[in-house]
């Protein structure tokens, strides 16, 4: 499972940039970051949420945050895993997907709202996506993957800005 | 932008989805609660849910929070509350406005950021924090080099402004969290 550090790759730092040794300085910080992307993005066994699924909900998280990078990354994840075109349109939020199941849709429509506006969570958005099918497991692993692809996407932000500081 | 729902007080959190049971949780369960901050409350009992991601979470959240050196405890508790003041997690700032307060004995920063909002008068250091906080929670595309300029000018190295990136981070991830899976309550 050990392979690219994917902030790095993000980031666009070379093996032998100094913000990549400063990083070593912090390696339970690098350690972690790379194992919540594994168990999350490419885990051996994904349980209740599908790889699919994951790569579509991390691909939706990017796309909002506009990171060109993660979401270049999360949109070959997701072609990868074989999705078709509505699906990569679905995830990247273009309207009329229309081939695209509706346990993904409903995910995507709650994705959104909380990448967006984490307080407009409530109560009853997390039922209609139990009515979708989804059990308590599976809300926690979609709500997970938001939260890391948040936290992601600004240690790139960050990183790419103390790199481009460096070499200034 | 005040708003009287942020508070220095104790606040609880419930769940909006049923939680693991201790007593029918499974070992790995029951470890990566151990890990956790507080393993018997009901946000880690959510988040076991998913073991896998508890497993990895717990540490990497223990390490942005508390690894040594670096940017001092107290600014990272300060970025971790003006973060989740943004993104109006009531439960997160409380926890960590105590924990800021606990460490620099100035409640009343964070109370001049709750009544004022985040434009309140500071000393240049918060005021650097702040603002790079602000900065990377609401707009993380648009930071360069030149928002790093404010961190510099109050003595920040390399290391302390890579552990603010990780603290501003890190509640990106945690608000999120905490805000999706369940809400705050009064202490009961």
């Amino acid at each position: 499972m050990a392979g690219t550090d994917i902030v790095n790759g993000a980031a666009g730092l070379s093996p032998l940039s100094p913000v990549v040794a400063l990083r070593g300085q912090r390696a339970a910080f690098v350690r972690h970051t790379q194992g919540s992307y594994d168990a999350l993005i490419i885990p051996a066994d994904p349980a209740g949420v599908s790889l699919i699924e994951r790569a579509a909900v991390a691909l939706r998280v990017a796309s909002i945050e506009r990171d060109v990078a993660l979401l270049a990354h999360y949109r070959a994840r997701l072609a990868a895993l074989g999705a078709d075109r509505a699906m990569v349109s679905a995830a990247e939020g273009e309207g009329g997907a229309t081939d695209v199941p509706p346990r993904l849709v409903a995910i995507l429509d709650h994705v959104a709202v909380v990448t967006t506006a984490p307080g407009s969570a409530s109560q009853a958005r997390l039922d209609a996506l139990r009515d979708a099918g989804l059990a308590p497991r599976d809300i926690v692993t979609i709500a997970q993957v938001v939260a890391f692809v948040s936290y992601q996407v600004r240690v790139v932000a960050g990183l790419r800005a103390l790199a481009q500081e460096t070499h200034a | 932008m005040s708003n009287p729902r942020f508070t220095l007080d104790a606040v609880e959190w419930a769940a909006w989805i049923p939680t693991v049971e201790a007593a029918t949780a499974t070992p790995r369960q029951l470890a990566a609660l151990e890990a956790s901050p507080q393993r018997d409350s009901p946000y880690f009992l959510t988040l076991a849910h998913d073991v896998d991601s508890l497993e990895q979470r717990s540490p990497l959240f223990h390490a942005v929070m508390y690894a040594p050196r670096g940017l001092p405890r107290a600014d990272r508790e300060l970025a971790t509350v003006v973060v989740s003041i943004i993104n109006g997690c009531v439960y997160c700032s409380s926890v960590h406005a105590r924990r800021f307060s606990e460490l620099t004995k100035r409640p009343e920063i964070i109370q001049r950021l709750y009544d004022e909002g985040l434009d309140t008068k500071l000393e240049p250091r918060h005021r650097a924090i702040v603002d790079f906080a602000a900065k990377l929670t609401r707009t993380p595309q648009a930071v360069t080099p030149t928002d790093l300029k404010p961190l510099r000018a109050v003595g920040m190295d390399d290391l302390q402004i890579h552990d603010l990136i990780h603290a501003v981070a890190m509640f990106a991830n945690a608000n999120r969290l905490m805000q999706t899976l369940g809400e705050p309550i009064a202490p009961g």
